[in-house]
């Protein structure tokens, strides 16, 4: 392709860039024209569309599927908890205000849950290691009546939404201390370790820890089970089973819970039990 | 002497740059390639501890989340170190022997692999961490440790620099050699870097200004859409960019190193021209099943997806009659007689034959992914992850391997102890990734979905698929037999004796003369890419900002919500 002169090169040159942009420009064209104009038309029949409103969908000017108006279900649904993870619950935990936690924490929680969050009373669970979401979750459910306990009932009735939310991350703080705690190896038995990192999948039951470690990528309201009181996680496990608890969002507990043995509930809670400090 | 490369033991002429120490580049290149295999071995180890995990056997240390920590690191290694600086490496001894001059920007070089080798150090400490196991993908609203994203970002502003390293190097020649055609590996090298600029525009806007502030805790709320959309733009060109080595040692190597011609200059050029240009308004393939576009841009994109396969069909084209040259140069006679001439002692002839017959299956799925009716039979199957590992993983990366075998005596100075041992290690890697690929894509069409930690065998059907994966297990650890294989083929203790080499590329049978401006430089196809770009994505990305649909809550992998 020897093209010496000037001339003749810069012709060689347009004559590239009109044969390019020609070719580019026609794929493109004919793509576009099938895709928006040609498919619609052959689909609209179908959906019962007329053309401009099928090239609009194809486009995505217009919204799209279904093009038929589905039929609205008329059940009612019974949310178990009333905690929607949006940007206003978001906000309020961002904005809480830890100092007034800090007073509300020391005039009510201090006596059972303890002022690092480790509870001394082994009913009552320790609220060190968990996210302020998980706190705010079960106050907010009290709150809300999702969740029931002749104690945390009226306390978190006579509490504004802001302070629950200033509760949750006052001993949410603690979490950081506590997290290296989460993915340390725990000892217990061989078929309860398994049970808790693996699950038992012929019996559709998921590993413990694929929701419950620290940054295992379940619900943000997913509470850390490493070193929570034996007897308090046991005796949630069994409510669960016997629906003395409804608060778990989509039954997930409720259907695990159902499907462990009484021993299995014993084994696990041992296994979680640890000491924080 | 089965001679390594057609790469003869040349007296070193006076003008050139002598062989070995010779190589201004030599340090900077051989450190690149050392970080990208050591990268790759690990990755091996993990991939094969992965394919055991999914096996009905009972693999060690077996957690979910030890299997996507083991995933993230597989895939941050093999897609972003392995490649990125296997390119950047190669396009460094690209830029000094195609253009035949000491690089003028060495330095700039040094800073870019310093800079990747920081953001690799942070990104895989915050892997092993635990604290972003959210696959190598940039999906949210799922974030991991910043530490992560600050990592990979500067993997690409390294290979930012990488790229204007290129483009500078090939501009001053240019400006030194006026009228002349930029040699063919070189303008190849530099088609990469511009297509590369492209490339990571779409995520470096999504790490910017969605994931990163996310993951910092400064937003609260993510787009998914838009993440997904800014992504796709990265996600289909990136595997070209991976893909581009590959196709540069077809044109520009394996003639030559089978003892005959390239068929065409233009046509090389020409491939690497529609690569830049349908490797980018191509990526909504990977959403077809997502809700978030309309019909009509999903479909445009797959037409301009179907064009992606006109570069690989003319190269396969072109390749195949320049090695028939080579096979007829050779004596061969007849229809085929020309393929049982060629040199298949050649590790790179060799590697060519094996990476096409990969190319043949992956392609033929490929086709398969791209079409938006056939799609949704396997989307996010196991049939996706065969396809991409038979494709990068196999044609691209066997063909990195045959570059370091070609180059590595000029860079070491020299040969290798065992050509044997050097095959022995291609074929396994074929053998390899052929056994596990093929199982892969059946279970695929069977539903075997993709990024589970396990499967549950107590299920009559999926019992069924046990053992296939077993299988596909075997083909991994044949795959990390090779990568072994290919490390100790590199160490000093799988060199020989000392030779001194200078590598020569591949001549045209009509070396190019003066070319069209078109072929010799990236201004039009520049300005085709921004119409494609602004044509295919334009709308698509422009709606969220019309319309903003409701956004999704950050998960933190690292942390709750504080």
């Amino acid at each position: 392709m020897n093209v010496g002169d000037p001339i003749e090169q810069s012709a060689l040159d347009r004559r590239w860039r009109l044969w390019a942009s020609a070719a580019v420009g026609g794929i493109l064209v004919v793509g576009a024209v099938i895709g928006m104009l040609v498919l619609p038309n052959f689909q609209r029949e179908n959906a019962a569309l007329d053309l401009w409103t099928a090239i609009c969908r194809a486009v995505g000017i217009t919204e799209g599927s279904p093009a038929y108006r589905q039929p609205i279900t008329t059940a009612q649904a019974l949310p178990v908890s009333q905690v929607a993870w949006d940007p206003d619950v978001l906000d309020i935990l961002a904005n809480a205000n830890p100092q007034q936690g800090a007073q509300i924490a020391a005039q009510v929680c201090v006596a059972c849950h303890g002022e690092n969050g480790v509870s001394s009373v082994l009913e009552y669970p320790s609220l060190a290691g968990q996210s302020s979401a998980a706190i705010y979750k079960q106050l907010s459910d009290y709150r809300s009546g999702a969740r029931v306990h002749e104690l945390m009932t009226p306390y978190a009735a006579q509490l504004t939404v802001p302070q629950l939310a200033s509760v949750s991350v006052y001993y949410g703080r603690f979490a950081q201390q506590a997290t290296g705690l989460g993915g340390r190896d725990l000892p217990g038995d061989d078929y309860i370790v398994k049970l808790a990192r693996e699950g038992d999948s012929a019996r559709a039951l998921p590993a413990c820890d694929s929701c419950h470690v620290p940054g295992a990528g379940g619900p943000i309201e997913t509470p850390v089970l490493t070193g929570q009181n034996l007897q308090y996680l046991a005796a949630q496990l069994r409510a669960y089973k016997t629906g003395d608890r409804q608060n778990d969002v989509y039954r997930r507990m409720r259907d695990i819970s159902e499907k462990l043995t009484e021993q299995e509930i014993d084994g696990l809670a041992r296994y979680y039990r640890g000491v924080l400090f | 002497m089965a001679s390594i490369a057609a790469n003869d033991a040349l007296p070193v002429p006076a003008a050139a740059p002598a062989a070995g120490e010779g190589l201004r580049s030599r340090r900077l290149v051989l450190s690149h390639f050392w970080l990208a295999f050591a990268a790759f071995l690990i990755a091996c180890v993990l991939g094969a501890w992965q394919m055991w995990a999914r096996s009905p056997l009972d693999a060690p240390a077996h957690t979910a989340s030890n299997y996507f920590r083991s995933v993230t690191l597989h895939g941050v290694a093999m897609a972003y170190v392995l490649s990125t600086f296997f390119i950047m490496g190669f396009g460094y001894f690209v830029a000094e022997t195609a253009l035949g001059r000491p690089l003028k920007w060495l330095k700039a070089g040094w800073w870019g692999f310093w800079i990747g080798v920081v953001g690799v150090l942070m990104a895989a400490l915050a892997v092993i961490s635990g604290k972003a196991s959210v696959l190598y993908t940039f999906y949210p609203p799922m974030t991991a440790t910043p530490w992560f994203y600050i990592g990979l970002v500067l993997v690409v502003v390294g290979s930012w620099i990488w790229c204007g390293v290129m483009i500078a190097e090939m501009s001053f020649w240019k400006r030194d050699n006026p009228g002349q055609a930029v040699p063919l590996a070189m303008f190849a090298t530099v088609a990469n870097a511009v297509m590369w600029l492209w490339t990571t525009v779409g995520v470096a806007a999504e790490l910017l200004f969605q994931v990163i502030p996310a993951s910092l805790g400064w937003t609260q709320m993510v787009d998914v859409g838009l993440s997904r959309t800014l992504f796709s733009w990265t996600l289909h060109a990136i595997v070209y960019f991976w893909l581009f080595p590959a196709y540069i040692a077809f044109y520009t190597m394996a003639p030559r190193e089978a003892g005959g011609r390239l068929f065409s200059d233009t046509m090389g050029r020409l491939s690497f021209i529609l690569f830049l240009l349908y490797s980018l308004p191509v990526g909504m393939h990977h959403l077809f099943m997502d809700p978030e576009h309309s019909s009509g841009f999903k479909f445009l994109q797959m037409v301009l997806t179907a064009f992606v396969s006109v570069p690989t069909l003319l190269t396969v084209f072109t390749i195949a009659a320049s090695l028939e040259i080579a096979g007829r140069m050779r004596g061969g006679k007849g229809l085929f007689g020309w393929v049982a001439a060629l040199p298949w002692k050649n590790p790179m002839t060799l590697a060519t034959g094996l990476a096409f017959v990969m190319l043949f299956f992956g392609g033929g799925g490929g086709l398969i992914n791209m079409s938006y009716g056939m799609n949704a039979m396997i989307h996010n199957t196991s049939w996706v992850t065969a396809h991409f590992h038979l494709i990068f993983g196999g044609t691209v990366v066997i063909m990195y391997f045959a570059i370091a075998y070609a180059i590595w005596p000029s860079l070491t100075g020299r040969e290798f102890a065992s050509l044997k041992r050097v095959r022995w290690q291609l074929w396994l890697w074929f053998i390899g990734m052929m056994v596990m690929t093929i199982p892969w894509h059946g279970l695929g069409l069977e539903g075997q979905w993709r990024r589970v930690a396990a499967f549950d065998y107590t299920d009559p059907i999926i019992a069924t698929w046990g053992p296939w994966v077993i299988v596909s297990l075997i083909g991994g650890m044949i795959l990390l037999v090779s990568a072994v294989l290919l490390i100790w083929n590199l160490l000093p203790a799988g060199l020989g004796r000392r030779t001194v080499q200078v590598y020569r590329y591949a001549e045209a049978v009509h070396p190019p003369g003066r070319v069209p401006a078109a072929l010799n430089g990236f201004a039009l196809w520049n300005v085709l890419v921004a119409v494609l770009m602004l044509a295919a994505y334009g709308w698509p990305i422009a709606q969220f900002f019309a319309d903003p649909p409701p956004q999704a809550v950050i998960h933190h992998m690292d942390r709750g919500i504080d």
